[in-house]
């Protein structure tokens, strides 16, 4: 049989056939990434007295129907929203490391130890067995074995987080911020979108800032780069994902994010 | 008289075109890597607030955790049907109730989710796509409904502004 060589096909055309995917995609696809700031709702909960909150715990942010911003006592201009970024930092930064001397109008700091985390793990241990050992079970007492289950549970993640912040820093007292510490952001029904935004944008900023530096001291690796991995990576259960949610706890729990959103009524 | 070229019918010499697919193909690869599909097309006007440090919301349309809900003045029709000129847009439509529809489209989202969907309701977000100049009474009345109905992550959008730019916010 002869040999004959197989005809060679026409890509001439292939470029127009290209372009045409390249402009359908043009058209049907934006560049532009959605991006938003993550806030939860609270809870219901059914008519439970708490008690006041310490103003030194609170720190307020008020925008009015004008665009106007107040933060605690000062009347902050629209041209410079940028210092609430420092403002916010101040709030949390300055009673750190500090046990006595300590400025009244801000949030205290508690300095935990593994000892004292260890004991208050003993005493609920000691406690729900008592308790157990009971004879009869009321309603009251089923209750209260409740709360100290969830005591124990609250008692040992905190155990777990101080082993690991003096593992990685080298000291023993970890320093935590008053649980009650929160922002609290009001606004006017008549305020707009933008400006809300904005003041949310610079609290997110402070306390990313303050959680960034504190992971680079601790772990050598941002507190958002590894947020980012998380979030990609989230139903995967690689131990790097494990690694990363347990430094994730510890930072925020070094540094809490608390907005508290008031409804307006005016 | 050689000195003088002839007109002898030679044309430009032809330019090879042949790895003109290759740079296309290359094109087309760029676009589809670097950008994502416009989920519907706006009927109210949005023009986006802006901050620093806002999260990327990728991850969660991949998984499909996020609903939008824009808010904004519609942009044909009549302005004053719509409460304080602010119509919003659930999916295609406008729709007639208001922010009051927002806790019953989330409960249809929710149950048409398909079956491997895991995440549980509180976890599932629901963005505000909001103009810049959208009242916060709205923002807080759809806050309540979503609470009530147990749907407790939202997201207030927003774009990256830079370092250098200004916050655009309206001075009175």
């Amino acid at each position: 049989m002869a040999k004959r060589e197989a005809p060679e096909i026409n890509a001439g055309s292939m470029a127009d056939i290209a372009f045409l995917l390249l402009i359908f995609f043009l058209v049907t696809t934006t560049m532009d990434k959605d991006t938003a700031y993550l806030r939860k709702i609270p809870k219901k909960v059914e008519n439970v007295d708490s008690p006041p909150v310490q103003k030194k715990n609170i720190y307020k942010i008020v925008i009015n129907s004008k665009q106007q911003i107040q933060a605690r006592d000062s009347v902050i201009d629209i041209s410079e929203i940028e210092s609430l970024n420092g403002r916010i930092k101040h709030f949390y930064l300055v009673n750190r490391d500090k046990k006595t001397n300590r400025e009244q109008n801000y949030p205290y700091y508690a300095f935990g130890t593994k000892e004292l985390y260890q004991t208050n793990l003993d005493n609920n241990y000691n406690k729900l067995d008592a308790l157990e050992a009971q004879e009869e079970m009321t309603e009251k007492i089923e209750k209260t074995i409740e709360q100290t289950m969830v005591a124990i549970e609250k008692w040992n993640e905190k155990l777990d987080m101080i082993t690991m912040f003096s593992k990685y820093s080298g000291k023993r007292e970890m320093p935590e911020i008053a649980f009650e510490a929160h922002v609290r952001l009001e606004s006017f029904i008549d305020t707009d979108y933008s400006a809300y935004v904005a003041v949310q944008s610079e609290v997110q900023k402070a306390v990313t800032e303050l959680r960034n530096e504190e992971s680079e001291a601790l772990f050598g690796i941002t507190y958002s780069a590894m947020k980012k991995y998380y979030q990609q990576n989230l139903l995967e259960d690689t131990p790097k994902v494990r690694e990363y949610r347990e430094k994730m706890d510890l930072i925020e729990n070094l540094f809490p994010l608390r907005i508290i959103e008031v409804k307006p009524n005016k | 008289m050689s000195k003088f070229r002839k007109k002898d019918g030679k044309g430009a010499p032809g330019i090879n075109t042949s790895s003109l697919p290759d740079i296309v193909f290359m094109l087309l690869f760029f676009f589809m890597v670097a950008t994502t599909t416009k989920e519907i097309d706006p009927l109210v006007q949005v023009r986006p607030a802006t901050g620093v440090g806002l999260n990327d919301l990728t991850p969660f349309k991949q998984r499909s955790e996020v609903d939008f809900v824009y808010l904004g003045e519609p942009l044909s029709g009549d302005i004053s049907k719509f409460e304080k000129g602010i119509a919003i847009q659930y999916d295609g439509i406008i729709h007639k109730d208001g922010i009051d529809h927002i806790d019953e489209w989330k409960q249809e989202k929710f149950a048409s989710k398909p079956a491997e969907f895991t995440a549980p309701r509180e976890e599932v977000i629901t963005c505000f796509k909001a103009d810049e100049t959208v009242p916060m009474g709205i923002i807080f009345q759809a806050r309540e409904l979503l609470g009530n109905a147990n749907f407790n992550s939202i997201g207030y959008y927003a774009q990256e502004k830079g370092n250098k730019r200004d916050y655009n916010i309206r001075q009175q």
